[in-house]
């Protein structure tokens, strides 16, 4: 979940709150919260609202501060060729790019391999609506990408 | 590469088609510029999501330890009823009824969902007494008519043996019954 978090709202302090307020959530609803298959729906539906509704109070000059705080990440595999460094410090950057609902389709499906279903349910919204947002991240992502052909 | 504003390609496919068919490789994609250019920026996009997905990103050690301190001090504000001794140890009624619960998971074709905690109207100070309302689906197949008395045997042990309160009235209450 503290994965899913910061690649929606991409600072660590605000990933870190969201997945404390669900997990806090999580204990006071214990008792509605009734099997366990449905429970982990639960999270990645909790989780991806807490994230939009952190992205929705936050003002909009607040972006360059994402900036430096997701290139702050360590990166742990010194010997991989630093153009795959590159490549995926662009990603990051283009998924900021993105609006908060089209990267949280867009993670949710790529990233953590959530269905269709799962992530409408998630964001609230119809199978077709997440079909369009992933359609419209996939090519603005892949417009990003395209210097490393 | 000239990506359109709704993404459809001058050949008169769009992106999602090209991604649809980014393993197949055929003839349209091969002889089509467009399509290839598209083809070939997906591909890099597929191997740097390949590399976000392996990434390691571990939470900051303290974050566990954060939540539970976080779910503690809820804890203390919620309802408490009284433990037994010198009057002055209360516990949480959500803590009761998280205990309570699990010993009713614990038995086959049953799944507690709410439980409702209270003091018992008999409860004093010496002898703290709660009272409990236990609301349980059950699987159809697997509950035997045993079933009931044996939630009853395990919810009353923890409360006594978990716990230490005496639980003076229990009400079993089936809210649903699942399919097997």
């Amino acid at each position: 979940m503290y994965r899913l978090a910061l690649r929606i709202v991409g600072s660590r302090g605000d990933a870190e709150d969201a997945v404390q307020d669900v997990f806090l959530t999580a204990w006071r609803r214990l008792g509605q919260l009734n099997d366990d298959g449905a429970f982990l729906g639960w999270l990645y539906r909790t989780t991806t609202n807490q994230c939009l509704n952190v992205l929705r109070k936050r003002k909009p000059h607040a972006d360059t501060e994402l900036d430096e705080q997701e290139s702050a990440a360590p990166r742990t595999r010194p010997e991989r060729a630093v153009e795959v460094n590159a490549q995926l410090d662009a990603l990051q950057a283009a998924l900021r790019g993105l609006t908060p609902e089209q990267r949280a389709c867009w993670v949710l499906r790529e990233v953590h391999g959530r269905s269709y279903d799962e992530i409408a349910e998630a964001i609230g919204t119809t199978q077709q609506s997440v079909r369009g947002r992933l359609a419209r991240a996939r090519a603005q992502l892949a417009e990003v990408m395209a210097p490393w052909r | 590469m000239a990506v359109t504003s709704d993404y459809v390609l001058p050949c008169g496919r769009d992106v999602e088609e090209v991604w649809e068919a980014i393993d197949l490789s055929d003839e349209h994609t091969r002889s089509c510029p467009h399509c290839a250019a598209v083809r070939e920026s997906l591909l890099v996009l597929r191997a740097a999501t390949d590399e976000l997905v392996r990434e390691e990103v571990e939470p900051p050690f303290d974050l566990v330890s954060r939540v539970m301190a976080a779910v503690r001090a809820d804890a203390r504000r919620s309802d408490v009823v009284p433990l037994p001794g010198d009057g002055l140890a209360r516990i949480s009624t959500r803590a009761v009824a998280a205990v309570l619960r699990y010993a009713a998971d614990g038995v086959d074709g049953v799944r507690a969902r709410a439980c409702r905690v209270t003091e018992a109207l008999e409860s004093t100070v010496s002898d703290p007494v709660i009272e409990v309302e236990l609301t349980i689906a059950i699987t159809a197949d697997l509950v035997t008519h045993q079933a009931y008395d044996e939630v009853r045997r395990r919810v009353l042990a923890a409360a006594s043996a978990r716990i230490g309160v005496r639980l003076a009235r229990l009400d079993l209450v089936v809210a649903d019954v699942l399919e097997g």
